[in-house]
């Protein structure tokens, strides 16, 4: 490929960034601006936002890349992913806003009246952050390797620096303006290209080199095992996702946190239908692609290798811009929900601490990214789902529907969770360079089937036997996450907003 | 230049004290509550469970009916269609039910609290 093609849209997407970022600047003031954008954004901003932030390297480069391997196995990512939206939407999303915290650590705080509790989850959070951070960073440097030719280490320093220099400005005010708009440039950076090959091929007729259910690298099909456990994983893990969470706060109630899950909920799905297009087509007319590592590129590959000329360079720029927008939005993300977090507990809470813990959030991962392999994308940020199916979700459940949830509980299911599934993970990755599922045992490839329930079952089983521990707040705390707010005010503006 | 101060969140209202505090004080307000939270936890895991007994029809229908999942709609295996995207109208239409019969919980739950 054109190396002046990825650069070029590598500079146009970090401009766009920076110049929104900018622009969000100017009307960021107060602390709680800087955090949650004091709680007024508007639904179909912040579900585009939403959209733009969850919509990772995972799902711009992984999903088509997985597709292209192991076909319809693959699908259930995206399914997974979509889904778990839904589980948000039906057990967390109104009660989390109505909470009223700006964080998941405030959240169990308040819950379990806890400063234990609190220190538990904020190292949960960060652990999962940083876990998250880095297949992003590892989607930056392959795609900067594959179009460019340059060094790997460029692309993920480039991600880096462009989100320091976003949020340390703007916050999250100005985030989420830029993210909103990478949702929309994800879309079209996938959409256009793909229709524009596939108008090409049906225009030529050319003939398919595969059938699409034949996988070309012979690779073995999924068992049951692997697509539910992999399910439990992508519907319990969304709803621990602390850069997911931190979005609900900027609702103004409980009502529009509603509205606007839905409205994400259509986004993810029209996204979706493109990587699992790409897929699709790169198995019957570029099967060549899967071969070593490169399958993850396939979405950038795709354009160049069936229209090529000016015109296949053009659609490949478009979609590295799309693929840049996806480890910027993602990773600021992640970057803004960490540094709330660690500035609360750490440095304060102030405009300061926040700006510091940012560049502390953005530059750990890099250290990690540097000293890992990129696995598959897809694969590697599933795990990190798996990881949070099996910490925060059941803490979070419990703490919404369960009064007996205690703070002993929390901590001790946390804890399991986390050892099992780290555990799990750690000896997954030991077990071999080349252990991407093939080699390994499946229930250590995808440990969310056994590590969720345990956690669940440590977290009732303790909360039960120190029962003297539930919050005296237990009554007050619990009316608060249920009971709609502003009774009547809601619905008017639930019209006028039409 | 103009410099537009966002000024603090006005969300919390001072009625919206009033009620939800004498929700959390009376116990027939509590009365209330946990019935609201009793049905809302009811409808979330009936629709969680119907997604999910669809999404596990889907692959079973898939494995079960011979010849199904290699059938092709305009050139695409009717397998991939279903999975690739008959799947999100499902989840789409799981979740506007919900919405729906969680307002009018929400909204009945209003009616009791403010007609005592």
């Amino acid at each position: 490929m054109n190396p002046v093609v990825g650069i070029a849209a590598l500079v146009g997407v970090s401009v766009a960034t920076a110049v929104i970022g900018f622009y969000g600047l100017r009307i960021s003031r107060t602390t709680g601006d800087f955090y949650v954008a004091s709680r007024t954004v508007r639904p179909w901003w912040n579900a585009s936002a939403i959209g733009g932030e969850y919509l990772s390297a995972a799902s711009f480069l992984g999903v088509a890349g997985l597709v292209l391997l192991s076909g319809t196995d693959a699908l259930w990512f995206p399914i997974g992913y979509t889904a778990g939206y839904l589980m948000l939407l039906l057990f967390v999303a109104a009660p989390l806003r109505r909470s009223g915290a700006y964080t998941l650590p405030d959240f169990t705080e308040v819950r379990l009246d806890s400063r234990a509790v609190r220190r538990v989850t904020s190292l949960v959070v960060v652990v999962v952050g940083w876990l998250y951070i880095v297949p992003q960073l590892h989607g930056a440097a392959l795609t900067i390797r594959i179009t460019t030719g340059l060094p790997s280490w460029v692309g993920s320093v480039a991600v880096v620096i462009v989100v320091c220099l976003t949020v340390v400005a703007g916050g999250m005010r100005s985030i989420t303006f830029v993210q909103a708009f990478q949702y929309w440039l994800k879309l079209t950076a996938l959409a256009v290209p793909i229709v524009f090959i596939a108008l090409v091929l049906a225009g030529n007729g050319t003939p398919a080199l595969a059938e699409a259910n034949t996988n070309p690298t012979g690779l073995a099909p999924n068992g049951p095992y692997q697509n539910i456990s992999l399910l439990v994983a992508l519907l319990f893990g969304t709803l621990g996702l602390p850069h997911v969470l931190v979005r609900f706060y900027t609702n103004p109630d409980g009502q529009s946190a509603r509205r606007t899950t839905l409205i994400v909920l259509g986004l993810l799905s029209v996204f979706y239908l493109f990587p699992t297009a790409y897929g699709l087509l790169g198995r019957m007319f570029a099967p060549g692609l899967a071969q070593g590592e490169r399958s993850d590129a396939l979405v950038l590959l795709l354009p160049g290798r069936l229209i090529g000329g000016p015109a296949g360079d053009m659609l490949s720029a478009l979609v590295v811009a799309g693929a840049f927008a996806a480890f910027l939005s993602t990773t600021s993300g992640l970057v803004v929900s960490l540094a709330g977090v660690i500035s609360q507990d750490v440095l304060g809470g102030s405009v300061r601490g926040f700006r510091l813990a940012a560049l502390i959030s953005a530059t750990v991962p890099l250290g990690f990214a540097f000293m890992t392999d990129s696995l598959a994308l897809a694969g590697s940020v599933g795990l990190v789902f798996a990881f949070t199916a099996s910490t925060i979700c059941p803490a979070l459940l419990l703490g919404i529907w369960w009064r007996g949830l205690t703070d002993a509980g929390a901590i001790a299911g946390m804890v399991t969770g986390g050892v099992l599934c780290g555990g799990a993970l750690v000896a997954g990755a030991l077990s071999g360079p080349a252990a991407s599922g093939a080699a390994m045992p499946q229930w250590l490839a995808q440990p969310a089937a056994w590590t969720v329930p345990a956690a669940f079952a440590v977290m009732v089983l303790v909360s039960r036997a120190t029962k003297g521990r539930v919050p005296r707040t237990l009554t007050k705390v619990m009316t608060r996450l249920h009971t709609p707010e502003r009774p009547l005010a809601t619905e008017r503006q639930g019209h006028s907003d039409r | 230049m103009t410099r537009v101060k966002v000024t603090a969140p006005r969300s919390e209202a001072k009625p919206v004290m009033d009620s939800r505090v004498a929700a959390e004080e009376s116990d027939v307000g509590q009365v209330f509550v946990r019935s609201l939270i009793r049905s809302q936890l009811r409808l979330s895991l009936v629709v969680a469970a119907g997604f999910l007994l669809i999404l596990l029809a889907f692959p079973l229908m898939l494995g079960l009916v011979p010849g199904l999942a290699e059938a092709t709609i305009a050139g695409i295996p009717f397998g991939w269609l279903l999975l690739g995207a008959g799947i999100y109208p499902v989840i789409g239409l799981s979740a506007w039910l919900y919405i729906r019969s969680a307002s009018r919980n929400e909204a009945r739950y209003r009616d009791l609290a403010e007609d005592r």
